[in-house]
């Protein structure tokens, strides 16, 4: 059983590690986690429109099951990503032929997305560094 | 484009709430059916399925509001609730809501109402073109350099050419004038300027021109002497018609061309009593004293001093200039300069500087009043919290944040500060009618307060933070609560309780200590007022009745006259019926006149400065002032004789500490008319008792005494001592000014205790103030511990029943009850007491005769407050002591 990485919204702390492991982000102050999570996301859509349910889906894949967004996490990021530009909604049809909200990466997101790799890079890359110095 | 996306999303949210709301609604019901249907893909049964994923979505309607607040929904949907809500909890306590607006309105309006003091006489500029550029200047003695006083025209004069600070400056003085010509003589309230006035100050006449520079010299200009009228002077005495531009008028019988007009918002200088009348300095050269006229002797400091600065040069700057320029003049003048400085202050700063520590105190005890007023809300808010305590216990249990709780309860509290503001601004509009009212003449500009931008901000700033004040402490403690105890407790509701009580006997405890130092400051300053209203003035202020009398004809001009003018005036007032005895001075003491000279006393090398008086020969014995040593002046004390002098002790106690100064030689550097002997030497004939001249508080000053007939005034003011009530002379002794000189205006009819009344009025107005909020104190405390005690007590039914039930009397219930609320009385007062040590010092300048840290009025109010907050326990505790065990326990 690989170990999950979980993202949900929490009052209380900024960004705690549990005994688990588990990771619990704020949905308002963790701007390096929060970053990351909208890099997620972003990440997800690059590949083309999906509905919520099918962007923790598809994380979940593209992680090995190894990363969950809870939903909790995952709407106001959606509709705070759209607020800013980088994803555009409308409501569709699934191949199931059930009606659902469909999010559009935008050019500012795609943007953004390089953005926030890079910065990703860049940040594992000093941290890499910081643990390797002796 | 991001904060417009915000804006348009803030405002959909807000505008079609339900329609954003139902959007983020059905796409979560999508989610979950989704998750639905891949559950039973993996072959969950249907109901099954459909549980977990509704369980893996977690909470809906938390994340529903997580994700509306986002779309916008935020602070202003939530605000809105919450303000509704807050006022459905208001209506429905319709008594806490009254009680608690009253109070904070009380705090708020005595807030607004003195700060809007504060703001008017304090903050507001001057009514001046670049007014922070405008500084008065004054000489100094060597003990007291901050204090300003007059100029001598010459040290004025020298000033004013030496130094480089000042763009202008401009020497002026009060003087009244006699209006004759029109219907009947009148006296007007003048000032004596030099022509740079104006355009020092900025300002231009409404009317024809203000004064030229040549106007300043003997005789005045091409017109002659110049004057400027008021515009109220222009409309009252002149009908408002502009045709008196370029008339003569006539002023103490010598005629005065009228060159202007002022606009009718000038005032200047900014007193009570406006000026009426301008002239010009010309008519100083016809006012001698001795040898010259008061232009050229350097002793007689009668100006005082305005100045406008540079652009860019500071009051510091201009002040090291002065020091130099004083220096030099006091190496030059040794005789009349020694030691002399030269003071440069603010102008504002000059006006209104003293009245400080007044305001600035009573701004401190409103805001300990409102801060009195805070803490008894926030009792009754945790009172009321204890009742809410199960709502806000299942709202947290629902999930409800704690700051989400604490946002809502602080709105309520902000709307009744709110509520308090509005009304409480109302009140304030009523308060600064009252305080104008009884404020004593002394307060500048004080008639000028007014509810403007200013104070109204300060009004909305001080309700806001009242109502976070009053709010915050009990919204963090009601919300702080251990939720799996208090849903434990069930019904009992006493869950907060145990913080709410500590929370309570804390505020208690705070507003006893608030209150003990409010008391001890009005407890100070009462004791103050007796004190100095058991001064020894140094005469008998009973049955005293003064007028001034201003003598149509000049007295210079003919001095025997003059006096036999006084003389006849004198004689005829004392056959008055009612009369007990007469005489005339020049200045009498407390009227609020203080003209000195320097005195050089034959054989000493440096002047010193006296008060002078001209008195009839019978005035001491009026006046009942003791005479010490020599003899009084006598009807043969003219001056046909040799000119004598009567001194007071305190300038005997200064020039003669260990000799007899009758007989001594002394030299006053003042004369109304030309002194007869060459030195102007005049011979001690008599030591009198020191009477009180400008006030009760300052030590007697050297005083001198002129006989009347050898140092003629042609404005007198007439005492009258009278067997009866002095104010129903007044018309007959009217009669008697007017049959011997139809065209002397009689004026400032007042009794000596009246004037003694308003030498008091500063103290009494600051007395008044503070002992009124220091009452209110008082009964917001005892109401305060009263509502504490009696809530514990209603607490604690159960239990005192037990201990009735146990076989306890009701002594001692009331000893249990009483001693609670004791106890926390003694810890404020003990508090009080410290903090009150500490803080009463700052107002020593306003106390008189009694130290700021007095242990007698600090006692005494300690046990007022004991004695006041032991009432507030015992009618509590004897409704404990009624409680009947049975029903006590069956309560429960």
């Amino acid at each position: 059983m690989p170990k999950q990485f979980r993202c949900r919204p929490n009052q209380a702390d900024l960004v705690s590690f549990r005994k688990s492991l588990e990771v619990i982000v704020t949905d308002q102050k963790a701007d390096l986690l929060q970053g990351t999570l909208d890099m997620l996301l972003l990440k997800a859509l690059s590949l083309g429109p999906l509905h919520g349910y099918g962007v923790i889906q598809r994380i979940r894949q593209m992680s090995g099951e190894m990363l969950t967004v809870e939903q909790g996490a995952l709407y106001p990021a959606l509709y705070r990503i759209e607020q800013r530009g980088w994803v555009s909604s409308k409501w569709g049809v699934t191949e199931t032929g059930r009606r659902a909200k469909f999010y559009t990466m935008t050019k500012a997101g795609r943007r953004q997305l390089a953005r926030e790799e890079e910065r990703w890079d860049l940040l594992a890359l000093a941290i890499a560094k910081v643990r390797q110095a002796t | 484009m991001m904060w417009l996306n915000t804006l348009k999303a803030r405002l959909r949210a807000l505008v079609r709430r339900d329609a954003v709301l139902e959007d983020i609604e059905e796409e979560m019901r999508a989610h979950v059916e989704m998750e639905t249907q891949t559950n039973i893909e993996r072959g969950m049964r249907p109901e099954e399925a459909r549980r977990m994923a509704l369980r893996s979505f977690g909470n809906v309607g938390r994340i529903r509001d997580l994700a509306y607040e986002v779309r916008g929904g935020g602070m202003v949907e939530t605000l809105w609730q919450d303000l509704r809500y807050g006022l459905r909890m208001l209506l429905k306590k319709p008594g806490f809501t009254v009680i608690a607006v009253l109070t904070l309105a009380l705090g708020i309006g005595a807030n607004t109402a003195i700060f809007s003091v504060v703001n008017a006489v304090l903050l507001n500029p001057l009514p001046f073109a670049e007014s922070d550029r405008l500084v008065a200047l004054g000489q100094n003695e060597p003990g007291n350099r901050a204090a300003l006083v007059n100029f001598s025209f010459l040290n004025f004069a020298d000033m004013r050419d030496q130094s480089k600070s000042f763009e202008r400056l401009s020497a002026y003085y009060n003087s009244n004038f006699t209006l004759t010509g029109q219907r009947e003589a009148v006296r007007l309230r003048g000032t004596v300027v030099t022509a740079e006035l104006f355009p020092l100050l900025g300002v231009s006449p409404a009317l024809g021109r203000a004064f030229l520079p040549e106007e300043d010299n003997a005789g005045g200009g091409s017109e002659g002497r110049p004057a400027i009228l008021s515009w109220e002077c222009f409309q009252q005495q002149f009908g408002g018609e502009s045709a008196v531009i370029g008339r003569s008028i006539t002023l103490n019988n010598k005629s005065f061309t009228v060159v202007g007009v002022m606009p009718a918002d000038f005032r200047f200088p900014i007193q009570a009593q406006p000026t009426q009348v301008w002239v010009s300095t010309a008519i100083d050269y016809e006012r001698s004293i001795g040898p010259g006229s008061i232009m050229v002797e350097r002793g007689y400091r009668g100006w005082r001093v305005i100045g406008r600065l540079k652009p860019g040069v500071t009051p510091e700057q201009a002040q090291a200039e002065v020091n130099v320029i004083a220096a030099d003049l006091a190496t030059r003048f040794p005789r009349s300069n020694e030691d002399m400085g030269i003071g440069v202050k603010p102008l504002l700063e000059s006006m209104v500087g003293s009245l400080r520590p007044t305001l600035l105190l009573l701004l401190g005890a409103v805001c300990f009043v409102l801060l009195i007023a805070c803490v008894n809300v926030a009792n009754l808010l945790l009172e009321r919290a204890i009742s809410r305590q199960r709502e806000i216990n299942v709202r947290l249990a629902l999930g409800a944040g704690r700051w989400r709780i604490v946002r809502q309860l602080l709105t309520e509290s902000v709307m009744l500060a709110g509520l308090g503001g509005v009304l409480g601004a109302t009140l304030a509009v009523w308060g600064m009618d009252l305080i104008i009212a009884l404020s004593p003449e002394g307060i500048t500009r004080i008639a000028e307060t007014r509810l403007d931008a200013r104070v109204l901000a300060f009004t909305a700033l001080v309700t806001l933070a009242t109502g976070v004040a009053f709010g915050l402490a009990p919204a963090l403690i009601i919300s702080k609560t251990n939720l799996a105890e208090a849903l434990k407790e069930g019904g009992r509701g006493a869950t907060g309780g145990i913080y709410t009580n500590r929370a309570r006997s804390l505020l208690v405890v705070v507003e006893i200590a608030l209150a003990l130092v409010l008391l001890v400051g009005a407890g100070l300053l009462i004791q103050s007022l007796m004190r100095l209203q058991q001064v020894d003035v140094g005469f008998d202020p009973r049955n005293l009745l003064t007028f001034n009398v201003a003598k149509s004809v000049d007295s210079t001009t003919d001095p025997s006259q003059n006096a036999e003018f006084y003389r006849q005036l004198t004689e005829r007032i004392k056959a008055l019926p009612g009369v007990v005895n007469a005489s005339v001075v020049f200045q009498l003491p407390i009227g609020g006149s203080g003209g000195t000279t320097s005195v050089v006393v034959e054989g000493q090398p440096v002047e010193t400065m006296a008060i002078i008086h001209s008195v009839s020969p019978e005035y001491f014995r009026t006046m009942g002032i003791q005479l010490v040593k020599g003899r009084e002046f006598t009807e043969r004390d003219d001056l046909n004789s040799p000119p004598v002098l009567i001194i007071n002790e305190a300038l005997a106690r200064k020039y003669f500490p260990n000799e007899n100064p009758i007989g001594k030689r002394v030299r006053p550097g003042f004369s109304t008319i030309p002194v007869n002997d060459e030195n102007g030497m005049r011979e001690v004939v008599g030591v009198v008792a020191d009477v009180k001249h400008y006030n009760l508080q300052d030590p007697p000053q050297p005083e001198i005494y002129f006989a009347q007939a050898q140092m003629p005034f042609s404005t007198m003011t007439v005492v009258a001592r009278t067997a009866t009530e002095p104010r129903g002379l007044v018309n007959d002794a009217r009669g008697v000014v007017q049959s011997l000189d139809k065209d002397a205006p009689v004026y400032s009819i007042r009794t000596v205790e009246e004037l003694l009344g308003r030498s008091v009025a500063n103290p009494r107005f600051n007395t008044l103030l503070l002992g009124l909020f220091a009452g209110v104190a008082l009964i917001l405390t005892a109401v305060g511990l009263y509502g504490v005690i009696s809530c514990s007590v209603s607490q604690s039914t159960h239990e005192i029943g037990i201990r009735v039930a146990l076989g306890a009397q009701a002594s001692d219930v009331l000893k249990l009850v009483v001693g609670q609320g004791m106890f926390l009385t003694l810890v404020g007062i003990v508090i009080g007491l410290a903090a009150a040590y500490g803080l009463t010092r700052l107002m020593s300048s306003l106390l008189f005769g009694v130290e700021a840290t007095d242990p007698w009025t600090f006692a005494g109010v300690a046990t007022l407050l004991a004695v006041i907050a032991l009432l507030a326990c015992y009618l509590p505790a004897r409704r404990a002591t009624k409680v009947d065990p049975l029903v006590a326990l069956r309560y429960e």
